[in-house]
């Protein structure tokens, strides 16, 4: 008897399992569980591009997003892409409704961002590392101070040398790889020194947006929507400005992207060209700039009629570098809110729940064999296998959801199955004789085995999919699960065979 | 303790005899009966998922839906509250869990859930609310996701299925099963009018490894046995199927009573659903299958 006890605690599989819970017990002591925005409250936000872009676009896209909110003074973001459209993020510790849609406002109305000089884009958004507070003099001349990486320091100081007053533009969402139609007299201001700043001799708005955007621009001169469309071939999309619109519906009848902007009442071709374009400038090139020399510490300036309009002016100015850093357009296509009480709920559930299942697991295995030396190791099997699992994700820090909580319950669930196959297995031994009997065993755990392994196979090959590409809340559930099932197979229930042999007198 | 073994013994394979016997009806079903029933449940649940397929959840159409706790209300009057306050057309639900009951407000998308959740904290300002809304085209990139993942573990399933059994009657019965389970698990989906989110699909997805771990059993003891008949050997199964769906059962049932997520809550209970329409795929039909394939096999001379 003794000797048995001590060969099962000395056996490696027991060893194992006794490690992993001490390890897992003492991660949990040390790590707390960091769980979901939908159990801990706070906004998950689900937001995709306007296209599907290459991993360096959405790297960008994921830093510009983490960089914008954080300046906000939000903590405990999280900003994940998935795919090649989607970004997922969470953020926790939000507390009213109304802070969650202001955040979603806030990545929405990020917009993508360019600084263009002679055509050449030489900075985006990204690259506007810090914006000074704008300053308004009492002449309603108006300054935003702000700093650009070095790289595009460099590009600009190469561009820009020897150009003094030459234009530099920002645009916030130009139409980039377009066609526009615009009226004849929109399409002179563009085409004229107009947009040149204090230098007629640099190329015109027209030629630099074409150079910069591989946006064309003609004049409205009662062309076919037909003729349009042989123009606008190889373009992603056409925008007409205030031109008859059957021509939009003309256009969308086959099948082309339109946007359709009408003049507003009283607009100047000037402000309906600085509207379409998303233009903010051109800003005269000061001299500082033009000798060559790298400088990242730059500022914009210009002057107003009154102060009122300065301010505004600047503080335009001054949103537009502060939020601009997007490399492709965004739009927020999911939310979701949880207020941290609430969160709080689903907690003391998840543990309720999670105690009650247990305690039913006990109760019911005892009913099928009327044993509690069959009912405790197995539902205290399946107690070990939950908190490795949260061992594990405490140490890697995995956010538990909701959904990676019904990953662990569906572990679980093929747990206890299987320690009932392990059992029953063992005994349905009775028939064997004492000699055949320890071979017996052996073959018969073989099989328990067999339809162990094969269906923990079959669950992993399901679930792996899931986890390598599936977009959404799902990969917390195939995480968990392939996790749990793998601990199952290579820990607890090796020791639960052990121990079930020990205690059913198989050994 | 090692004493007393002998007399504890007896006792559990006395419960394990007793048990046996009570599901020995099953094993005297006669094979033809044991796959025409099923198939004619799987026929049904066809029919019942193309008169009445269960409804997409909003994070697979779109649609922006708020939810209040701790409110006690008729459903419809504040739906009709909630509209005439608003101008938009709302559908209220109500929930109750152990600890904690509310409403859930749906509405089209477009509509502020601000302004919902306004439009009720004049009524009941110690409510907690929480809101989510869904544009379609994302529900559209969720739904076909959903119907990719279900299909791509579903293959995967059926690979690993063939590569273990090697053996092509007994795989293909395994891999309907499942598919029998989905399907019957979705059609009672629709009838309880149980939402299809991604929560659900979730447990579809689940239900491939439940499923396939009864069958695989069933399978495995049939065709390795060891015991003399194959009633002997379907037996020894079934009770053990029996023990494990029942455990099972047990657990989903605590969880959904005792959760008041609607995400677990939905899980729970379509893992119910599939694990009863498995019940019958398994030691019905699968056996049934199995059983005419191996006395067929033995008519032949196989080596079953």
């Amino acid at each position: 008897m003794k000797r048995r006890t001590k060969k099962l605690l000395r056996n490696w599989r027991i060893i194992l399992l006794t490690l992993f819970l001490i390890g897992s017990i003492a991660t949990l002591a040390l790590k707390p569980l960091t769980f979901g925005i939908d159990i801990s409250g706070g906004v998950a936000l689900v937001a995709q591009t306007e296209h599907p872009v290459d991993t360096k676009t959405m790297q960008l896209v994921v830093d510009s997003l983490q960089k914008r909110l954080n300046t906000l003074g939000l903590r405990d973001i999280t900003v994940e892409a998935q795919g090649d459209q989607i970004v997922l993020i969470k953020v926790a510790n939000v507390t009213s409704p109304e802070e969650a849609n202001q955040i979603k406002s806030v990545i929405e109305s990020q917009g993508v961002f360019y600084m263009e000089f002679t055509g050449t884009v030489f900075g985006t958004g990204s690259d506007v590392e810090y914006v000074g507070i704008y300053k308004i003099n009492p002449d309603n001349s108006w300054s935003v101070p702000f700093r650009i990486s070095k790289s595009a320091a460099e590009e600009f100081a190469e561009l820009a040398y020897g150009k003094k007053g030459w234009p530099v533009d920002m645009f916030l969402d130009p139409p980039v790889n377009s066609l526009m139609v615009v009226p004849e007299s929109v399409y002179k201001a563009m085409n004229s020194s107009e947009f040149n700043a204090e230098a007629p001799e640099a190329p015109t708005l027209l030629e630099r947006i074409g150079k910069a955007f591989n946006i064309s621009v003609v004049a409205y001169a009662n062309q076919s929507a037909d003729e349009i469309a042989k123009l606008a071939q190889g373009k992603e999309k056409i925008v007409l400005v205030d031109v008859p619109g059957e021509l939009q519906t003309e256009l969308e009848g086959m099948n082309l992207t339109v946007r359709y902007v009408p003049r507003a009442q009283g607009e100047s071709d000037h402000a309906l060209i600085v509207r379409v374009l998303g233009l903010y400038g051109p800003y005269s090139l000061g001299e500082g700039l033009t000798v060559g020399e790298p400088q990242q510490d730059v500022q914009i300036t210009g002057s107003a009629p009154d102060r009122l309009t300065a301010e505004q002016e600047a503080s335009t100015i001054y949103t537009v570098l502060k939020s601009g850093s997007l490399p492709v357009k965004l739009s927020v296509v999911g939310m979701e809110f949880i207020s941290p009480r609430l969160g709080e709920g689903f907690r003391t559930q998840a543990v309720y729940a999670g105690i009650g299942a247990l305690i039913t697991v006990l109760l019911i295995v005892y009913f099928h064999y009327r044993k509690w030396r069959i009912a405790i190791p197995v539902a205290s099997t399946s107690l070990f296998e939950a908190i490795i699992i949260l061992g594990f994700a405490a140490l890697i820090k995995w956010n538990l959801d909701l959904p990676s909580i019904a990953g662990i319950i569906a572990a679980i669930g093929t747990g206890v199955d299987q320690q009932i196959v392990i059992t029953d297995e063992l005994l349905g031994g009775e028939k064997t004789t004492k000699i055949s009997r320890r071979s017996s065993v052996l073959k018969r755990m073989g099989r328990a085995f067999f339809v162990i392994f094969a269906s923990a196979a079959t669950t992993i090959a399901a679930m792996s999919f899931l986890l390598v590409y599936f977009v959404g809340t799902l990969k917390g559930f195939a995480f968990t699960t392939i996790l749990g099932v793998l601990i199952g197979i290579l820990i607890t229930r090796p020791a639960y065979a052990e121990i079930a042999k020990y205690l059913l007198g198989e050994d | 303790m090692s004493k007393s073994k002998p007399k504890s013994k007896p006792s559990t394979n006395s419960v394990r005899a007793k048990k046996q016997e009570k599901l020995s009806f099953l094993a005297r079903m006669e094979y033809r009966k044991m796959i025409m029933y099923p198939l004619a449940v799987f026929v049904i649940a066809l029919i019942l998922l193309a008169v009445n397929f269960p409804t997409l959840g909003i994070d697979l159409r779109g649609g922006v839906v708020v939810t209040a706790y701790g409110v006690d209300a008729n459903p419809d009057e504040l739906g009709k509250y909630i509209s005439d306050k608003i101008g938009v057309d709302v559908r209220v639900e109500s929930f109750t869990g152990v600890k904690a009951s509310g409403v859930r407000v749906y509405a089209p998308i477009g509509t502020d859930p601000l302004k919902i959740i306004d439009a009720m904290k004049d009524e009941y300002p110690n409510a907690e609310y929480t809101h989510s809304e869904v544009q379609p085209t994302f529900g559209e990139i969720a739904q076909q996701q959903g119907i990719r993942a279900l299909v791509f573990a579903f293959l995967a399933m059926a690979v690993v299925v063939f590569l273990f059994f090697r053996n092509l009657v007994p795989s293909l019965t395994i891999i309907f099963s499942a598919l029998s389970d989905m399907t019957i698990a979705v059609a009672l989906m629709g009838i309880f009018g149980i939402e299809l989110t991604t929560a659900t699909i979730a447990a579809l997805l689940m239900l491939i490894g439940y499923t396939v771990d009864s069958n695989i059993l069933l399978t495995t003891k049939l065709l390795r046995r060891k015991e003399d008949s194959i009633d002997k050997a379907y037996l020894s199964a079934v009770s053990t199927g029996f023990t494990m769906s029942t455990t099972t059962l047990g657990a989903l049932l605590i969880l959904w009573i005792i959760s008041t997520s609607q995400t677990i809550d939905n899980i729970a209970i379509v893992l119910i659903f599939g694990l009863l329409a498995d019940f019958m795929n398994t030691w019905v039909l699968n056996a049934g299958v199995l059983k005419w394939y191996l006395t067929r096999e033995a008519a032949r001379g196989g080596k079953a």
